[in-house]
C-alpha cells in the first residue's frame, strides 16, 4: 500500500472536487431517495383513504391539517436559500484561499506529460476513449449526450412527480438517470482521475504509479475471435452483431417500460416518435457499459469495423 | 400549541444558523483580506523586519565609525585643510554675497516679470505670422502684416520690481523688451561665471579635505551611514524588481534579499541571524555582472517572478524547471555563459569539475562541445580540403572551356570577356591553393595536438609485465588508489578476454638493452627535475607530488626496465607511425615498398602512401625533459625499486590464447576503452556515451531514474542534481533491481571512485551545461584579449603548466607544496613565477623558447634561461597553434598590445658604456654575483639569467620597472629592491657610484636598460674582466 502515492493523488488541488464528488453524490442521492420514499408512503396512505385525500393539502411529509395550505416565498423559502448561499460562499472562500490552482511547467512540444489528463470534468469523456474509437468517443457520444439531455422533457409522458420527490411514480426515469449519471458519468470521472496512471494504465488506489510498469494486454476485435479476415466480411459481421444487440436491447427496454400497469399506461400516452427517440438513446446509452465490459473483461477492442468508423 | 404541532416551515427559527454562518462568512472574508495583503505577500514582513534590523545594526556601527572620523578630523593635517578652506571661503564671501544679491533680488525677478509680458506679445505675433503664411490672398497677407507691425509698435506698461521690493512702472515696446531681456541674461551668466571662479579655490580645498578623510576610512563614512538611515526613514514597502526588457527577465529577489547591494557589508550575525538580508558574498562579481543588466536568476536559477513563498521564489517546486542552485553547486550558473572556457575566474568548483571531466577521461566517452575537439576538427579540416580541391578542379576545367570558347567566337568583345573570365577563375583557384596550404598546416597541428587520457595500449608488450595486466583491468583503483582509470563492472571471464585482447594487439618493437643506472642519483633526479609536478610518489599520507599524472609508488611491479628508460628519455617516441588514412600502423615494410628510409619524426611526418600527415608521436601530454640517457637510466632504476615487497601475481598464460582475442575486442569496443587509450585496430572508434553539452537542461523525464524514480520522489532528489550526484557516486545505481537479460545490457559507465567534493564539482559542471535561456550577447564570447586568455587556459591545463609555474596570484604550484622546497636553500630552485610574463618577455623570444626551451640546437641537456635550476623546463612539442595560443595568452594576461613592436632605444655613447660597465661591476651593485656569465665555474653558483639573453628576451619597459622595484613584481625574489632612488624627475643609483657619474644628468635606470639591450658577448668579456679586476681590488 503506497500511502504517499494515494495522498499525492487525493491532495492534488485539481483532484479535490473528485474526492468530494465521491462522498457528496452518494449522500445527496440517498437524501433525495429518502424523501422520495417518505412521500411514496404518504401517497400510498392517501390512495388507501379517500377521505383523507380530500382534506389533505400537502404532498409532502410531515403534515398537520391545521397548517396553512401554502406559505409565502418570502421569507419562508428565501431565508433558507439565503442561508445556503452564505454557507456555499464560506466554503468557496476558504477553498480558494487554501487550495491554489496548479500552474504547471511551460509546455514542451517535444515532451508529452504522462499521464496526460484533461480537466477533471472532461475525464469521463477521456475515459470513454479507452472503449470507443476517437470519432465515437470524442464526437458522436458527446453530441448524443447533449441531445439526449435536451429531449428528456419532450419524451417524458409521465405527468406525475412535479414539485415533490417520489420514486414510485417515476421509477423508470429515476433509475435511468441514476444509471446514466452516477454509474456511467460520475464513475468514469472517478476512474479517469484516481485510477488511471502513467500510460493510462489501471492502478488500484494505493498502487504506486510506476512509470516503468509494463502490462501484457493484447486487444482484439470481435471478428478476429471468429476468424474473420476480410474487411467486407468484418463490416458485415460487425453490423450484424450490432443490429442484433440493438434489437435485443430494444426488446429489453420495451419489456422494462411495459412491466407494470402504471408503466403501460405511460407507454400508452407516448407517441411513436417519442418512443423511437427514447429507444435510440437508451440503446446507445446501454451500449457504453456493454462495451466497457467487453473491453475490460474480454479485451475486445471493436465489434464493428468499417473503413469509416469503428464501434 | 406544542412545538411539535407547529408547522416547521413557518415556525422553525433559522436565526442561530444565520448568525453562526454570518460570523463565519465575516471571518472568512477577513481571512481572505489578510491572505491578500500579507499571506501571499510574505516579502512585506521581510521588509519590515529588514528596516528594524538594519537600523539596529547601523546604531552599533555608527559610534565606532564616528570615533575614527573624529580622530581623523582632529588631526593637524585635516584641521589645516579645514582652516584653509574656511579662510578661502571667507576671503571671497563679500563679493559672492554681492553677486548673489544682484542675481537673486534684481535680475531674476525682473527677468521673470518682463518675460511674462514678452511671451504674451510674442505668441500674438506668432499666431498672426502663421495666419499670414496660410492666407490665400495677397491683400489679406498685407493687412495681417500691418497688424503685426502695429503690435510691435504698441507700447505696454510693465511694473518691474526693484531690489528693495518696490515696483516701478516702465513703458516697453516689443523690441525693447527683447533687448532688455537679452542684456539681463548675459549679465546673469557673467555674474554666475564670476561666482564660480571666486569659489573655485575654496571648492578645491574642500575636495582635498574630504578626500583626506575618505582615504583614511576603510569602511563607510558616518555621512554614508546617515544617508542610509535617511533612506530607511523613507523606506517604502513594495516589490523591488529588476526588469530587463529585451530578455523578458523580471527578478524580484531583492524584495526579500534587501541587503544584497547595500553599501555596508551585512553579515548574518549583524542582521540578527537572518541569512536572507546578508550582502552578496562576492561583490566583485556583481561589478562584472551588474544586476541591473544581468538580474539574479540567470546565474542563480530560481523563479525570479514568484513572491508568494520561499519555496516558489527559489524555484524548488516540481513545476519550475530551473530551481535555484544549491550552495555546493552555485557556480553552475557560470557555465551557462562561460561555456567555452576551461578556467573561469572566481569559479573554483566549476573549474575543478571541468578539469575532472577532462582529466578523468569523461570526454573519452561523452562528447562535450569544446572538450577534446581536435579529432572532430581534424575530420572537418580534411573534409574542407577535399571540397576545396573539387572546387579548384571545377574552376580549372571551366577556365579551359572558357578559353576554347573564346578561341572560336568571332566577336572580339565577347572573346575578351571570356578570356577575362578564364583569367579570373585561374586567379581564384590559385587563391584556393593558399587556403588548402593553411588547412593542411592546421591538420598537421591537430594531429600533433590530439592527446589521449590514458597510455597507448599498443605498447603493452614492451612496457608491461604480463601477469600484472589482468590484475589492473579488474580493479585499477584497488591496485593504485586514486588512479584516473575507473573501475569497470567486469567478471573474471571478461577480465581475461580483455587482457588477452590487449596483450595480443600490442606491438613488438626492438628492445634496446640498457645497463642499470644508479638508483640514488635517480631518486634525486626524480625529485628535483620536475617529475613530481605531475606524478606523485608514496601512498596514503605519504603521498607527495602532483595529481595530474599517475602515482608511481608501485611502478616497479608492472613495467619493463628497458622500456621505462626509453619512455623517460623521450615519452613521445613511437614504435610505429600511425596512418589515419590507411587506418593502421605503418611498418618498415611499408616504407621499403615505396623505396623510402624508415624515418618518422616531426620533420618526417608525411605518409609514404600519399601526402598526408602521420601520427608520429605518442598521444601523451607527457613532455620530454631532455635528460641524458644516463640520467634516464638512473631514474628508471630508481623507479624499478618502487614496489611492494610482497607483491605476487598469478600466472597469466591465457593472455596468449588466441581464442580469447575476438571476445576481448568486442568487450573493449563495448566498454569504450578506445575513448581514452590508443588501441591497435580501434583508433577510429567513436564515443560510446551520450553527449553532455546540454545535459543540464534535458527534461527530467528523459533522465532514466529506472526503478529509483519513486524513491527519488519520496526522498526529494527527483531532480537533475540528485540524478547526477547518484550516478557519479555509483554509476551502476540505476541498474538497481532491474532484470537485464545479459551483462552487456547493464549500464556501462565505470566507477570513477570520486570523493564527495569531486562529485559536487562534476555535478556543478553538468548542472551548468544547459541550453541557455539568455540571448547570445550575454554569453561570454569576447573578441578582445580575453578570448586569448580563455583559449590559452585550455593549453595551460592540457600540459599542466601550473604544476611548476604560478600563473596567477593566489595559485599554488605542486613545487611549493613539496617538503624539499620548504627549505630556504631550495626556495631558489622553485621554477619561475609567470605572473606578468607577457609584460616581461619579447613574444618572439617566448615562441622560440617554448618551442625549444634548451635554446640550443645540439646541447639540449640544459635549461635555456635558468641554467642554475635543477628543475628542467621540458620540451612539450607544442604544435604551432598551441605555441601561438600560449604566447597570446601571456601577452593578454599582461594586457600587451599585439603584435609586439620593439621599442627602439637610444644608442649608448662610448662613455656611457664605460659608466654602465663600471656600475655593473661596482661594489654597490654586484650584478655578476648572481647573474650567470657563461663561465662554467661561476654559473654553478649563479642563480639569475645571463645578461646576454636580455636583449632578445626582455622588454625594455619591464626591465626598467623590474630594476626599480623587483620585490613588488615578484615578492620573495632574490633580486634586491631599493637599488635606485628618486632624484627629482630621474632615478639614480642608491649606492656609491663610480666617480664619472657625478656629472651625469640622465636617468641611471635608463642607462642600465640601454646597456643591457645593447649587450654583446664581447662586452660580457670586458665586463667579466672588469668585474674580476674589481673583485681583486
Amino acid at each position: 500500500m503506497d500511502l504517499h502515492q494515494l495522498w499525492t493523488i487525493i491532495s492534488t488541488p485539481d483532484n479535490v472536487p473528485i474526492v468530494m464528488l465521491l462522498f457528496v453524490v452518494p449522500f445527496y442521492s440517498w437524501y433525495a431517495l429518502r424523501q422520495a420514499f417518505a412521500n411514496d408512503r404518504l401517497i400510498e396512505q392517501l390512495e388507501a383513504d379517500p377521505a383523507m385525500a380530500k382534506t389533505h393539502h400537502r404532498k409532502v411529509q410531515p403534515y398537520r391539517p391545521e397548517w396553512s395550505r401554502e406559505v409565502h416565498v418570502w421569507p419562508f423559502l428565501l431565508r433558507i436559500e439565503f442561508l445556503a448561499a452564505i454557507i456555499v460562499t464560506v466554503i468557496l472562500v476558504v477553498w480558494s484561499i487554501t487550495l491554489n490552482a496548479p500552474l504547471e511547467e511551460p509546455a514542451n512540444p517535444t515532451l508529452t506529460m504522462n499521464p496526460s489528463k484533461a480537466p477533471w470534468y472532461f475525464l469521463g469523456l477521456q475515459e470513454m476513449l479507452v472503449y470507443f474509437d476517437p470519432w465515437m468517443a470524442g464526437v458522436v457520444m458527446p453530441s448524443l449526450i447533449i441531445g439526449g439531455l435536451m429531449v428528456i422533457p419532450y419524451i417524458d409522458a409521465n405527468p406525475l412527480g412535479n414539485g415533490y420527490y417520489t420514486f414510485k411514480q417515476r421509477k423508470y426515469s429515476i433509475l435511468t438517470f441514476l444509471f446514466g449519471f452516477i454509474v456511467l458519468w460520475t464513475s468514469m470521472i472517478v476512474i479517469g482521475t484516481l485510477i488511471r496512471g502513467p500510460g493510462w494504465m489501471w492502478f488500484w488506489p494505493g498502487m504506486t504509479w510506476d512509470h516503468n510498469r509494463l502490462v501484457f494486454e493484447v486487444n482484439r476485435d470481435l471478428p478476429d475471435i471468429f476468424g474473420i479476415k476480410s474487411g467486407i466480411m468484418k463490416s458485415l459481421f460487425g453490423g450484424f452483431v450490432v443490429t442484433l444487440y440493438a434489437i435485443a436491447c430494444g426488446i429489453g427496454v420495451h419489456k422494462l417500460i411495459t412491466r407494470t400497469p402504471f408503466n403501460r399506461k405511460i407507454y400508452g400516452r407516448m407517441s411513436l416518435v417519442q418512443y423511437i427517440t427514447m429507444q435510440v438513446f437508451m440503446i446507445t446509452m446501454i451500449a457504453l457499459p456493454v462495451k466497457i465490459i467487453l473491453k475490460l473483461l474480454f479485451r475486445i477492442k471493436y465489434v464493428w469495423i468499417t473503413p469509416w468508423f469503428n464501434i | 400549541m406544542t412545538d411539535q404541532e407547529k408547522d416547521p416551515v413557518v415556525h422553525s427559527s433559522l436565526s442561530w444558523h444565520l448568525v453562526i454562518w454570518s460570523v463565519l462568512l465575516v471571518l472568512s472574508m477577513g481571512w481572505a483580506l489578510w491572505d491578500e495583503v500579507y499571506g501571499i505577500r510574505p516579502w512585506k514582513g521581510y521588509q519590515t523586519r529588514f528596516v528594524t534590523l538594519y537600523r539596529n545594526f547601523l546604531k552599533t556601527v555608527q559610534p565606532a565609525e564616528a570615533e575614527t572620523e573624529k580622530k581623523i578630523k582632529a588631526s593637524s593635517e585635516y584641521q589645516r585643510l579645514d582652516r584653509e578652506m574656511l579662510a578661502a571661503e571667507k576671503s571671497v564671501a563679500q563679493r559672492v554675497g554681492e553677486i548673489d544679491r544682484e542675481v537673486n533680488q534684481t535680475l531674476v525677478p525682473r527677468q521673470l516679470t518682463l518675460n511674462d509680458a514678452f511671451q504674451i506679445v510674442r505668441s500674438e505675433i506668432g499666431a498672426l505670422t502663421y495666419q499670414t503664411e496660410v492666407a490665400s490672398s495677397e491683400g489679406g497677407k498685407q493687412s495681417l502684416r500691418k497688424e503685426i507691425d502695429d503690435i510691435k509698435k504698441r507700447v505696454a506698461a510693465v511694473r518691474l520690481p526693484n531690489a528693495d521690493g518696490s515696483t516701478a512702472s516702465q513703458d516697453y515696446t516689443y523690441g525693447q523688451m527683447e533687448k532688455d531681456l537679452d542684456t539681463w541674461k548675459s549679465r546673469k551668466a557673467q555674474l554666475l561665471q564670476q561666482r564660480v571662479a571666486l569659489l573655485k579655490p575654496a571648492a578645491e580645498l574642500r575636495a582635498q579635505r574630504d578626500k583626506y578623510l575618505s582615504d583614511r576610512i576603510a569602511d563607510v563614512s558616518t555621512e554614508t551611514l546617515a544617508g542610509i538611515e535617511r533612506t530607511l526613514d523613507t523606506f517604502e514597502t513594495g516589490i523591488r524588481q529588476i526588469h530587463i526588457k529585451d530578455v523578458d527577465l523580471v527578478d524580484r529577489c531583492e524584495s526579500c534579499h534587501l541587503g544584497t547591494r547595500e553599501p555596508v557589508v551585512l553579515t548574518k550575525a549583524a542582521m540578527g541571524g537572518e541569512a536572507v538580508y546578508t550582502s552578496h558574498p562576492r561583490l566583485e562579481l556583481l561589478e562584472v555582472h551588474d544586476p541591473e543588466r544581468f538580474g539574479c536568476t540567470p546565474c542563480h536559477g530560481g523563479n525570479g517572478v514568484a513572491t508568494s513563498s520561499i519555496t516558489k521564489g527559489h524555484g524548488r517546486h516540481k513545476y519550475w524547471l530551473w530551481p535555484m542552485h544549491y550552495r555546493e553547486n552555485f557556480e553552475a550558473g557560470c557555465q551557462q555563459c562561460h561555456s567555452g572556457e576551461i578556467v573561469t575566474e572566481m569559479a573554483d568548483t566549476l573549474n575543478a569539475g571541468r578539469e575532472l571531466f577532462r582529466l578523468r577521461g569523461c570526454m573519452g566517452c561523452h562528447r562535450y562541445e569544446g572538450f577534446d575537439r581536435e579529432p572532430e576538427e581534424l575530420t572537418s579540416v580534411h573534409q574542407e580540403i577535399r571540397q576545396l580541391q573539387t572546387q579548384k578542379a571545377e574552376w580549372e576545367r571551366e577556365a579551359g572551356f572558357s578559353i576554347q570558347k573564346a578561341d572560336r567566337v568571332s566577336d572580339n568583345a565577347e572573346a575578351q570577356r571570356l578570356y577575362a573570365h578564364a583569367d579570373n577563375l585561374k586567379v581564384r583557384s590559385s587563391g584556393v591553393d593558399a587556403k588548402i596550404e593553411q588547412l593542411d598546416m592546421r591538420a598537421r597541428n591537430l594531429i600533433q595536438e590530439i592527446k589521449k587520457v590514458g597510455p597507448s595500449l599498443k605498447e603493452v608488450r614492451m612496457k608491461l609485465r604480463k601477469e600484472w595486466l589482468p590484475v589492473w583491468v579488474e580493479n585499477p583503483n584497488h591496485w593504485r588508489p586514486g588512479t584516473k582509470m575507473p573501475t569497470f563492472r567486469l567478471d573474471q571471464d571478461e577480465v581475461r578476454a580483455i587482457s588477452a585482447f590487449i596483450w595480443q594487439s600490442g606491438l613488438t618493437g626492438k628492445a634496446v638493452q640498457h645497463p642499470q643506472g644508479n638508483a640514488e642519483r635517480g631518486r634525486e633526479a626524480f625529485e628535483t627535475r620536475g617529475c613530481m609536478a605531475c606524478h606523485s610518489m608514496g601512498e596514503g599520507d605519504q603521498k607527495q607530488g602532483g595529481t595530474f599524472a599517475a602515482n608511481l609508488s608501485r611502478v616497479g611491479e608492472k613495467v619493463n626496465y628497458n622500456y621505462l628508460v626509453r619512455w623517460i628519455h623521450n615519452p613521445r617516441e613511437r614504435t610505429l607511425p600511425y596512418d589515419p588514412i590507411e587506418k593502421r600502423d605503418l611498418t618498415e615494410e611499408d616504407y621499403k615498398k615505396q623505396g623510402l628510409p624508415f624515418v618518422f619524426d616531426e620533420e618526417h611526418s608525411r605518409s609514404p602512401y600519399g601526402n598526408h600527415e602521420l601520427v608520429v608521436q605518442q598521444m601523451t601530454p607527457m613532455p620530454s625533459l631532455r635528460l641524458s640517457i644516463e640520467e634516464s637510466r638512473d631514474i628508471a632504476t630508481y623507479l624499478m625499486t618502487r614496489k611492494q615487497d610482497n607483491a605476487a601475481y598469478a600466472e597469466a598464460a591465457y593472455l596468449d590464447d588466441p581464442a580469447l582475442k575476438a571476445r576481448g575486442q568486442f568487450l573493449v569496443r563495448h566498454y569504450g576503452c578506445a575513448g581514452c587509450h590508443e588501441i591497435a585496430g580501434l583508433e577510429e572508434e567513436q564515443r560510446i556515451g551520450t553527449e553532455l553539452t546540454k545535459e543540464g537542461s534535458k527534461p527530467l523525464e528523459r533522465l532514466d531514474f529506472a526503478l529509483l524514480g519513486h524513491d527519488a520522489h519520496g526522498e526529494g532528489w527527483y531532480n537533475h542534481k540528485g540524478f547526477f550526484e547518484n550516478k557519479l557516486k555509483d554509476p551502476a545505481v540505476y541498474d538497481k533491481g532491474k532484470e537485464k537479460e545479459s551483462k552487456l545490457e547493464r549500464l556501462k559507465m565505470p566507477n570513477f571512485n570520486l570523493s564527495k567534493q569531486e562529485v559536487d564539482a562534476v555535478t556543478t559542471f553538468l548542472l551548468g551545461s544547459v541550453e541557455s535561456t539568455l540571448p547570445a550577447r550575454y554569453h561570454f564570447k569576447p573578441t578582445d584579449q580575453r578570448q586569448d586568455i580563455a583559449e590559452g587556459w585550455w593549453v595551460v591545463r592540457k600540459y599542466n603548466c601550473m604544476g611548476c609555474h604560478q600563473m596567477r596570484v593566489g595559485q599554488s604550484t605542486v613545487f611549493m607544496t613539496l617538503p624539499r622546497y620548504q627549505d630556504p636553500d631550495w626556495k631558489e630552485q622553485v621554477p619561475p613565477i609567470l605572473i606578468g610574463e607577457g609584460a616581461r618577455v619579447d613574444p618572439d623570444w617566448l615562441m622560440r623558447f617554448l618551442k625549444n626551451p634548451a635554446m640550443h640546437e645540439s646541447t639540449v641537456d640544459r635549461n635555456g634561461v635558468r641554467q642554475y635550476l635543477k628543475a628542467r623546463m621540458p620540451t612539450f612539442h607544442f604544435s604551432d597553434g598551441e605555441l601561438r595560443k600560449l604566447v597570446r595568452f601571456f601577452e593578454a594576461l599582461s594586457a600587451q598590445a599585439q603584435p609586439y613592436i620593439a621599442q627602439s632605444l637610444e644608442p649608448l655613447s662610448e662613455s656611457e658604456r664605460l659608466m654602465a660597465r663600471q656600475l655593473f661591476s661596482s661594489e654597490g651593485a654586484p650584478c655578476l654575483k648572481c647573474h650567470a656569465t657563461g663561465d662554467p665555474g661561476h654559473d654553478r653558483i649563479a642563480t639569475a639569467p645571463n645578461f646576454l639573453l636580455a636583449k632578445e628576451r626582455l622588454k625594455p619597459g619591464w626591465t626598467r620597472r623590474w630594476m626599480i622595484d623587483p620585490a613588488m613584481m615578484a615578492p620573495g625574489t632574490a633580486m634586491p629592491s631599493g637599488l635606485f632612488q628618486r632624484d627629482g624627475e630621474r632615478w639614480i643609483f642608491a649606492g656609491p657610484t663610480p666617480p664619472n657619474f657625478r656629472t651625469y644628468t640622465k636617468d641611471h635606470v635608463d642607462l642600465l636598460v640601454r646597456y643591457m639591450f645593447q649587450f654583446t658577448p664581447e662586452e660580457l668579456g670586458r665586463l667579466r674582466a672588469s668585474a674580476g679586476s674589481g673583485a681583486g681590488r
